[in-house]
């Protein structure tokens, strides 16, 4: 009898596995999903330095945490000047865990700023933007300064007095701008004044301008990765033989995809050895990134987001401060008085570093990887590293002194 | 535009007193406290350089070097210090040192711990400097903690100048003493001061010593190593060393400390305009009649010194960069010539005067406050906003390009150690001399740009100096 019903059972079970096996071929052979996968999973990684290659990863997750914690703020915020502050303060008292998102969406931002901060330097730092990654570095300056858009567009959406002042000041930046100035601020708050307009407008460039731009470009950024692989740094590529022609032949001979590809230095075709992918760098992915989602829930939920007094045009006593990480361009602000001075530092200086951090790869031309033989390009970094740091620092004691 | 009128109060005292003994003394303390400060970050990095090379020879005897000039010049320093507290400032102006005591102590307090840490790690360091050789790491690790101790001991003391430019109201909250407007700036300036003066005195030695090893050597006798490049130097190969006379390898030797000093010099004196302009913009918004003084009123000429000197320390460096990388036959020294060009042209324009009198209400007292070609005295071209400023910028990145073309070049193995023409070491001494001078001048603006206050805007000299000369009144109500 019990071999019977062990008979039957395991019929079922061939039968399940055969119904799941029939479902997901049918799946399959409709998406390609299989090949996608084994694509995306597969493939080989330098393996010195693996932990340094996370933060690329622990970017998209903080990006991804960022669109779900937003989600969740739009179920209760109405971008109105009536009634954006009341559905915060609702979600601040009334929601048992209104608080908690509010705060995870702030640390997320500012942990996001940090990480996609220090991948930049590390990409920088290892000279992964040259030939032929010029353009994963140029969509991921956009990648960046995207994020810092979208951190001083949520910074003026709560309307509490911080939002409304910040959102008075920042307007107020593009009216400098030479001869278009006063057009760009008008266009931005709808009016000559910071009004209703101007959050709807600012509410839209948020949630749906500079998102949609910021998906587009990972997804450009991710397909340059997977087209030239995990450049790494210039540890993986030293050779240690007599004859590093001949080295170099056989470690591209040999290499897993996507190494090489046709277009790259010879010298930097392939790494010296090589890690997988899948489990082994996806591994210290994921441990870093959940670290890091573990970590914001944890200041979301014990420092949550600040919610100022509504929105008071007419006070005359509150001073805005800006976010931290506009705290160089603010004190910069400080440093160049007069209108003449405020176009030149804010739009010519500040104007032509990003232009410069952006192109980057078209500057440096040389094919040296090397920090230390690259100082035509680490000197000038550490000078604006330094003055961006000082300036952080200047503004932080003006601050505290005010 | 009127003139400051604090500033044409009568000061009292005499000139030993209130000008010529406190220069003094304190500037030969403060040029032998910011050497040790700033030489010790070179002493660890050349260290850290000479482990991660394997023992770069050149690198460990600069830093065996430092070392041992700290045990020289450090008692020396000190007791000068020592002598300025209790001869100058308890004996001329005890009743201000006294105060400022008081307010301060926290701050004068920690920077006596830190004085402490300091004589101890110093003197350990030179005591068993050559018996920790085979453990270079910990003597790394000394050095190390010795710079942390020194930047938190002139972080102190900045606290207690600065707290006298800037009291912001007077609080004598300890936090509020700490983070008042201008100690960040000036901490950070001077931090990178330090490093830059420890790199000309470097510069300096090397120079002197570059001359003295030279003497008796024909040009032809020790010529560039062609093709050697400088970073071979460092390992001094065993086997080669002994068949060169040992002047060759001293010249060759301090030929890199030379050059080792100017790098630090110029690099990072492209930072100090940016940080010097934050430091005087914390000035202009907390202490104006000290800002005042030094732009418009009786310190604005020597200002201008100071922006000269600023220009000169460039240009010169440059100078010799252009001269250095000639010497080896760099490519692009013709450019680094271009540069000091420029760099000379924009130090004569930065030093231009805004007015062509002693002070701005010289100019209004005669009714000339017109442009010079409309008869008057001003010189709109003069003026700090924009024109000076743009000079300022032009100064940085000329500064910037100039070391950061010298370095590739150095990257790139272009540049050959050894004998390299005695007229370049004069550009190196003069570099010293000029660094030197900018500080003292910069020291003399700071401490005369309050007066007539002590502090700023809190105690001035007339009364510390009505109270000192009048004991019966001592502790009790302020005239």
């Amino acid at each position: 009898m019990r071999t019977v019903r062990d008979a039957r059972i395991a019929l079922r079970r061939a039968r399940a596995r055969e119904t799941l096996r029939s479902g997901y071929r049918w799946f399959d052979e409709r998406t390609g999903a299989a090949d996608l996968l084994h694509k995306g999973l597969y493939e080989a990684v330098p393996r010195r330095g693996g932990w340094a290659y996370t933060l690329g990863s622990a970017t998209l997750a903080l990006i991804l945490l960022q669109l779900f914690s937003g989600i969740f703020l739009l179920l209760d915020y109405v971008p109105s000047v009536e009634e954006a502050w009341p559905s915060l303060n609702y979600l601040e008292t009334q929601d048992p865990f209104g608080s908690w998102v509010r705060g995870l969406h702030l640390w997320g931002a500012y942990t996001l700023i940090l990480v996609i901060g220090l991948h930049a330097l590390r990409t920088f730092l290892s000279a992964s933007y040259k030939r032929p990654r010029e353009l994963n570095w140029v969509t991921g300056s956009l990648l960046f300064f995207l994020v810092l858009g979208l951190a001083i567009t949520g910074a003026m959406l709560p309307w509490d007095q911080a939002s409304y002042w910040t959102t008075v000041v920042v307007t107020n930046i593009l009216h400098y701008f030479p001869f278009i100035g006063d057009g760009l601020r008008q266009l931005w708050r709808g009016g000559s004044f910071v009004g209703p307009i101007t959050l709807t407008r600012t509410f839209a460039i948020h949630i749906w301008v500079l998102p949609f731009l910021l998906f587009t470009f990972i997804g450009a950024h991710l397909y340059l990765l997977r087209r030239h692989g995990e450049f790494g740094a210039w540890v993986n590529y030293d050779t240690t033989s007599d004859d590093p022609d001949k080295e170099i032949a056989h470690r591209i001979r040999t290499v897993e995809p996507p190494y090489p590809t046709k277009r790259i230095e010879r010298r930097y075709a392939a790494p010296n050895q090589t890690d997988q992918f899948f489990p082994n760098q996806i591994f210290k992915d994921m441990l870093v990134s959940v670290a890091l989602i573990a970590l914001i829930f944890v200041m979301g939920r014990a420092a949550g987001a600040p919610l100022d007094p509504a929105a008071d045009p007419a006070t005359l006593t509150y001073v805005p401060t800006p976010e931290w990480f506009y705290l160089p361009l603010d004190q910069f602000l400080v440093l160049t008085p007069g209108n003449p001075l405020i176009a030149v530092g804010i739009f010519a200086i500040v104007g032509i570093g990003a232009l410069a951090f952006m192109l980057l790869p078209f500057l440096d031309r040389s094919t040296e990887r090397r920090p230390i033989r690259r100082p035509e390009i680490l000197i000038p970094a550490l000078f604006v590293v330094f003055a961006v740091v000082f300036l952080a620092m200047l503004g932080v004691n003006r601050l505290y002194s005010l | 535009m009127t003139a400051n009128p604090l500033a044409q109060t009568a000061v009292g005292g005499t000139l030993l007193s209130n000008g010529l003994l406190v220069a003094i003394v304190a500037l030969v303390h403060i040029q032998i406290a910011t050497y040790i400060t700033g030489s010790c970050t070179i002493a660890w990095v050349s260290e850290a350089i000479s482990i991660a090379r394997g023992g770069d020879e050149r690198h460990d005897r600069l830093a065996t070097s430092i070392v041992r000039s700290w045990a020289y010049i450090f008692a020396f320093g000190s007791a000068i210090g020592i002598f300025f507290v209790m001869l100058v400032l308890l004996g001329f102006w005890g009743k201000f040192f006294v105060a400022l005591q008081q307010i301060t102590f926290g701050a004068f307090f920690f920077e006596s711990i830190a004085f402490l840490v300091e004589v101890a790690l110093i003197y350990t360091l030179y005591a068993n400097w050559e018996r920790l050789r085979r453990y270079r790491r910990a003597r790394l690790g000394m050095l190390i903690l010795l710079n942390i101790d020194l930047f938190w001991q002139m972080f102190f003391i900045d606290v207690v100048a600065s707290f006298m430019l800037t009291p912001n109201g007077g609080d004598a909250n300890l936090l509020d003493q700490f983070l008042n407007p201008s100690n960040i700036p000036l901490t950070i300036h001077r931090t990178i001061g330090n490093v830059a003066w420890a790199g000309a005195v470097l510069a300096f030695a090397g120079a002197f010593q570059y001359l003295r090893a030279s003497r008796g050597l024909e040009p032809a006798a020790a010529p560039a190593r062609a093709g050697a490049p400088v970073r071979s130097v460092g390992a001094m190969d065993a086997d080669e060393a002994p068949a060169e006379p040992p002047e060759v390898r001293e010249t060759r030797h301090w030929d890199w400390v030379g050059q080792w000093g100017a790098i630090w010099v110029v690099g990072l004196t492209t930072l100090q305009p940016w940080v010097g302009y934050s430091y005087a913009k914390e000035v202009q918004l907390h202490a104006y009649p000290a800002w005042y003084d030094m732009m418009f009123g009786d310190l604005s000429n020597v200002f201008l010194f100071q922006l000269t000197l600023l220009g000169t320390i460039f240009t010169v460096g440059t100078a010799y960069f252009w001269r250095r990388m000639k010497a080896s036959g760099a490519t692009h020294h013709r450019r680094q010539g271009v540069i000091a060009i420029l760099l000379a042209v924009v130090t004569l324009f930065a030093a231009q005067p805004a007015w062509f009198a002693w002070t701005y209400a010289d100019v209004v007292a005669q009714g000339l406050a017109r442009p010079w070609w409309q008869g008057g005295l001003l010189n709109p071209i003069g003026n700090f906003i924009p024109y000076k400023v743009g000079a300022l910028f032009a100064l940085v990145f000329l500064g910037l390009a100039s070391v950061t073309s010298y370095m590739r070049a150095y990257s790139r193995d272009e540049m050959k150690p050894g004998r390299v023409g005695r007229r370049n070491q004069g550009l190196l001494l003069a570099l010293g001399v000029v660094v030197s001078t900018m500080m003292i001048v910069m020291g003399v603006i700071r401490e005369h740009s309050r007066q007539p206050f002590l502090i700023s805007g809190e105690l001035t000299i007339q009364h510390q100096q009505t109270l000192n000369n009048q004991p019966s009144q001592l502790g009790g109500t302020a005239r």
